[in-house]
C-alpha cells in the first residue's frame, strides 16, 4: 500500500516536472522547420543569435534611419531601392548570398557580400563605410543569407539586380528625361527631386551620392524602366527610361566620396 | 557647501575627459559608443545626487572589459540580443550591489589588499592596451586563446593584416598624448584625441575610405532622455543563469573600486563621506542604468583626481559633469562623426599604459607578500582574463591576511620551576600550530602560558589547553595560564577551570 502511494506521488511529480518544463521550453524557432516567415520571426518572444539577427538585418534594410543611422548621410533607406525590403525580382532582391565568397582571402581579407553591403552604405546612403564586423553589416549580411535560402550556390537567382535595358539605337536625351520626369515622377518626388512624406528624394543632398550604382544610366534605367512610377512598372518605354535616367544622373547630389575628398569631407562636416 | 562656481568647473572639466572614456569604454564592453556617454551621464547623474561625496562614477574599464567577458559568447558583438543580455547583467549588478548595502558590507572591502587593488589595475591595463591594438592596427577580428599567439600573428603577418593607415593615426594621437604630458599634465588625453582627429582629416584629406578603409564613429543617434526597458523573460532568464558569476565578478570590482576612492577621499578631504551610503548609490546608478539605456559604472581614478585637484568638494560637480556631457555631445557629435576609431583607440592605449606602473612594482617589491600578490594577479588577469584574476587577487589577499594574523610572538623563559611563555598576537585554529611546537619542545615541564597580551581566544585554543593540560598532568606537569578577566570568563564558560589553573591577573 506503501508502495502504491509513493509510487503516485512520483508519478504525479514526474508529470509535474515536464508540464513545467515543456510550458518553460524556450520557444526559439529552429532552422530544421523550415524557414520562417519574417512575419513569424517579429511575433516571437525569443530569438536566438542567428534569428534574432536576420529580425534586425530586416529592421536596417526596412527602417534605415533609425535602425543604422550611424553610417548613414541621406534620408534614403535600403528598402527605397531593394524593393520589397530586397524581396522583389527585378529590383535589387538581395537573396544574393550564394553569389559571393563566404571565404575571406588571406590578404584581400574584405571581399564577399560585407564589402557589397558596406559600399552601398558609402554610395547609395550617402554615408560612411562601417567597418566589416559591425553589428548592422552582419545584421544585414545574416538577413541576405536568410533571403538566399534555398538558392543554388553561384548560381544567378532569378530576376537578380535590374533588366539590362537593350539599345535603342537613341542616345538617351535629358531634355526629354526632363519631360517625362514632370509628368510621370514629379507627382510623388517632388518637382525638385526632394521626394515627399514617403517618397524619397531622387537628387539633392539628400539622395544617393555620384558613386552610387543608382548613379550609373544603364542601372538606373533599368530600375526604373521594371518598377517606376511605383506600382505601375513596365509602363515606360525603353527610351523614356534611359531619357529619365540620363536626366536624373545630370541634377546635383553628393560627390563621390573617391574623388573629391575635400568636398565629402566638407559635407559630412555640415551635414 | 564649496563654491559652486568651482564645482560647475570642475563638471565640465569631467564632462571633457569622460567623453572620450565613455566612448572608448562601449567599444571594450561591445556597445555602440553612445551606450558609453549615456553611461557618463546617468551612472554619473544618480550616482552624485544619491551618494555623499565628490566622487566621479560613470563608464569604468574593469566593469567594461567584464561586460564584454560576459556577454560575447551569448550573441553578437552590439546585436540587439547582445544589448538586452548587457542590460540584464547590470540589472544584476545593481541588485547585487545593494544586496552587499543592506548586509552593510562595505566593510569586506577592506580585505582586498592594496597590492591586489594595484595589480587588478594593471592587469585590466594591460588588456586595454592589447584590445586598442585592434583597433589601431584595425585587424579584422580574430581570436587566440592567449595574448602572445596574437602578438605572434600580428608580427609574422603584419603585411596583410595591418592596416597602415589606421596605424599612423593611432601612432599621432600616442604621439600627441605623451607629448602633450609635457605641456598639460592634466588635459593630455584632449590633446591626444585632438592629434588623432586631425591626423585622420588629414588622412581622409588625400585618400577616400575605400582605400584607407578606416573605421569612423559615425553619427551618433543621441537622446536626451533614452528611456528602455530590459527585456525579461523566461528564455532569458534562463541563458542569463551563465551571466550571474559575472554579474558577483562585476558587482565586486565595481565596489571595490569606488570605495577605494571614497576611502581616499575621506582620508585626504574633510568631506563628510558614509561608505554605506556610497555603497546605496553605486548600486541603486546600476540598477536604474539599464532604464536609461546605459550600462553599469564604477567610480573612475583618473576623473575624481582631477575633480579633486580642481577644488571641487561636493557630489554636485558630478552632477554637473552629467549636465555637461549632455550638452557637449550635442553640439560635438556632427564633429564627432569623422572620427577615427584608431584615435579612440590610441586614448585607450594610453590608458592602459598608465594603470601599469611602474612605480607600484618598485613600491611593493619592498615586501615579498605584497610582490606576489601584485604579480600573481596581474599575470593571470594577462593569462586567463580579468575575472579569473579577479577571484586570485581576492584568494591572495585573503590568503597573506590570514597568514599574517596567525603568526604568533612568543617569547620563552626557562627557570627551575618550570617554563614562563608569552603569547603575542591572537590565538586561534590557524595559530595554534605555532604553539603546538613550542608545547612539544618543553614536554614535562612545569609551564605558564602569559595570556596578557593576547588579541583573541577561540574555542579550538581552549580545547587545546584543556587537551595539553590532561596530557602534561598524566606526566607529572601543570599548566598554569595568566589572564584578564574576559578571557577567564570565556575560560570558564568553556569548561576550563577543572583542568587548568587559571591565574587572573
Ligand atoms: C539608391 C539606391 C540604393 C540604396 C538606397 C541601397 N542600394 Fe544596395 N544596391 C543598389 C544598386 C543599384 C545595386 C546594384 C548595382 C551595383 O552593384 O552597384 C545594389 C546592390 C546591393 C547589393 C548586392 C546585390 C547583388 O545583386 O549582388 C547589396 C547586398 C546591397 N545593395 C545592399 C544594400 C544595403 C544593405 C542598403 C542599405 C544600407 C542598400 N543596399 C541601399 C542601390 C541601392
Ligand atoms: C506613386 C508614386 C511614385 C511615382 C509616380 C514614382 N515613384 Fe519612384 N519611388 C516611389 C517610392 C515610394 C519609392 C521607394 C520605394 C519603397 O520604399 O518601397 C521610389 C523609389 C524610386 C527610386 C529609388 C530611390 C531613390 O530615391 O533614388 C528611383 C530612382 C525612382 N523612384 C525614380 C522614379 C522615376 C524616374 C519615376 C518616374 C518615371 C518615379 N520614380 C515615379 C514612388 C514613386
Amino acid at each position: 500500500m506503501q508502495n502504491m502511494t509513493l509510487f503516485r506521488k512520483l508519478i504525479t511529480v514526474v508529470s509535474l516536472i515536464t508540464a513545467t518544463s515543456v510550458l518553460l521550453m524556450p520557444s526559439v524557432v529552429s532552422a530544421q522547420q523550415g524557414q520562417p516567415t519574417i512575419e513569424q520571426l517579429l511575433q516571437e518572444p525569443f530569438l536566438d543569435d542567428y534569428y534574432s539577427n536576420v529580425v534586425y538585418g530586416y529592421e536596417i534594410i526596412t527602417d534605415t534611419q533609425n535602425n543604422a543611422s550611424r553610417y548613414v548621410g541621406n534620408s534614403l533607406n535600403c528598402s527605397n531601392c531593394h524593393l520589397q525590403a530586397g524581396t522583389q525580382k527585378e529590383a535589387l532582391p538581395l537573396n544574393v548570398a550564394g553569389m559571393y565568397p563566404k571565404w575571406r582571402a588571406k590578404n584581400g581579407k574584405r571581399n564577399g557580400i560585407g564589402l557589397r553591403i558596406r559600399e552601398c552604405f558609402l554610395y547609395s546612403m550617402d554615408g560612411i563605410m562601417p567597418p566589416e564586423d559591425a553589428p548592422e553589416v552582419l545584421a544585414i549580411s545574416a538577413y541576405v543569407s536568410y533571403l538566399s535560402q534555398g538558392q543554388i550556390m553561384g548560381a544567378e537567382p532569378e530576376g537578380r539586380g535590374v533588366p539590362t535595358l537593350p539599345d535603342t539605337g537613341y542616345d538617351p536625351n535629358p531634355a526629354n528625361g526632363r519631360a517625362v520626369y514632370l509628368e510621370q515622377c514629379a507627382s510623388c518626388h517632388g518637382v525638385q527631386g526632394e521626394g515627399m512624406a514617403g517618397m524619397p528624394p531622387v537628387w539633392g543632398l539628400n539622395s544617393y551620392n555620384k558613386g552610387a550604382g543608382m548613379n550609373d544610366i544603364r542601372e538606373a534605367a533599368g530600375f526604373i524602366w521594371a518598377n517606376m512610377p511605383l506600382g505601375n512598372g513596365k509602363s515606360l518605354s525603353h527610351q523614356q527610361a534611359f531619357d529619365v535616367s540620363a536626366y536624373l544622373n545630370l541634377q546635383i547630389r553628393p560627390s563621390d566620396p573617391r574623388d573629391s575628398k575635400f568636398l565629402k569631407l566638407l559635407e559630412h562636416l555640415i551635414n | 557647501m564649496g563654491n559652486w562656481r568651482t564645482e560647475i568647473f570642475a563638471g565640465f572639466v569631467g564632462a571633457i575627459l569622460v567623453i572620450p572614456q565613455g566612448i572608448t569604454f562601449a567599444y571594450l564592453a561591445g556597445l555602440q559608443p553612445e551606450y558609453g556617454l549615456y553611461c557618463a551621464i546617468f551612472v554619473t547623474l544618480f550616482c552624485s545626487i544619491l551618494g555623499t561625496s565628490s566622487m566621479m562614477s560613470g563608464p569604468n574599464t574593469a566593469v567594461a572589459i567584464l561586460i564584454g567577458t560576459a556577454v560575447l559568447p551569448l550573441a553578437g558583438r552590439g546585436s540587439p540580443v547582445y544589448i538586452d543580455f548587457v542590460f540584464l547583467l547590470c540589472l544584476m549588478v545593481g541588485a547585487i550591489q545593494l544586496l552587499f548595502w543592506l548586509m552593510r558590507g562595505a566593510r569586506i572591502f577592506q580585505y582586498l589588499s592594496p597590492a591586489a587593488i594595484s595589480g587588478i589595475s594593471a592587469g585590466a591595463g594591460f588588456l586595454i592596451i592589447m584590445s586598442s591594438l585592434d583597433s589601431i592596427l584595425d585587424l579584422s577580428t580574430f581570436k587566440t586563446t592567449f595574448f602572445y599567439e596574437k602578438i605572434y600573428v600580428i608580427i609574422s603577418d603584419a603585411r596583410d593584416l595591418v592596416n597602415p593607415f589606421s596605424l599612423f593615426i593611432g601612432l599621432c594621437t600616442i604621439a600627441g598624448g605623451y607629448l602633450g604630458r609635457r605641456f598639460s599634465p592634466r588635459y593630455f588625453i584632449i590633446i591626444a584625441v585632438t592629434a588623432g582627429y586631425l591626423s585622420g582629416l588629414l588622412v581622409a584629406f588625400i585618400w577616400p575610405q575605400p582605400i584607407t578603409e578606416l573605421e569612423y564613429l559615425g553619427r551618433m543617434p543621441l537622446e536626451w532622455l533614452p528611456f528602455s526597458v530590459p527585456t525579461i523573460n523566461m528564455e532569458y532568464l534562463m541563458i542569463s543563469t551563465k551571466l550571474i558569476p559575472y554579474a558577483i565578478t562585476i558587482a565586486f570590482i565595481g565596489l571595490a573600486q569606488s570605495l577605494v576612492i571614497v576611502r581616499e577621499l575621506k582620508m585626504e578631504t574633510d568631506q563628510d563621506i558614509n561608505l554605506d551610503k556610497e555603497v546605496y548609490a553605486q548600486g541603486l546608478a546600476n540598477l536604474l542604468a539599464p532604464f536609461f539605456s546605459s550600462f553599469a559604472g564604477a567610480g573612475s581614478f583618473n576623473r575624481t583626481k582631477a575633480n579633486q585637484s580642481l577644488g571641487a568638494t561636493t557630489p554636485f560637480s558630478g552632477i554637473a559633469s552629467a549636465g555637461f556631457v549632455l550638452v557637449l555631445i550635442t553640439f560635438l557629435g556632427p564633429i564627432l562623426t569623422y572620427m577615427p576609431m584608431a584615435a579612440m583607440a590610441g586614448t585607450l592605449f594610453i590608458v592602459g599604459a598608465d594603470m601599469i606602473k611602474w612605480r607600484d612594482i618598485k613600491h611593493y617589491a619592498k615586501v615579498r607578500a605584497e610582490l606576489v600578490i601584485y604579480l600573481a594577479t596581474f599575470v593571470s588577469i594577462m593569462f586567463f582574463g580579468l575575472a579569473t584574476g579577479v577571484v586570485v587577487a581576492v584568494f591572495l589577499s585573503v590568503s597573506v591576511f590570514m597568514l599574517r594574523i596567525s603568526q604568533l610572538e612568543l617569547t620563552v623563559e626557562s627557570s627551575d620551576s618550570g617554563v614562563l611563555l608569552k603569547v603575542k598576537g591572537a590565538l586561534f585554529y590557524a595559530s595554534l600550530a605555532h604553539l603546538t611546537e613550542r608545547f612539544h619542545s618543553h614536554f614535562g615541564k612545569n609551564m605558564t602560558v602569559d595570556l596578557q597580551f593576547t588579541t583573541h581566544i577561540d574555542q579550538s585554543a581552549v580545547d587545546f589547553f584543556i587537551r595539553e593540560s590532561k596530557h602534561m598532568a598524566a606526566h607529572g606537569a601543570r599548566l598554569t595560564l595568566l589572564i584578564n578577566d574576559k578571557q577567564g570568563h570565556f575560560l570558564k564558560k568553556l569548561g576550563a577551570s577543572s583542568d587548568i589553573e587559571l591565574v587572573a591577573l
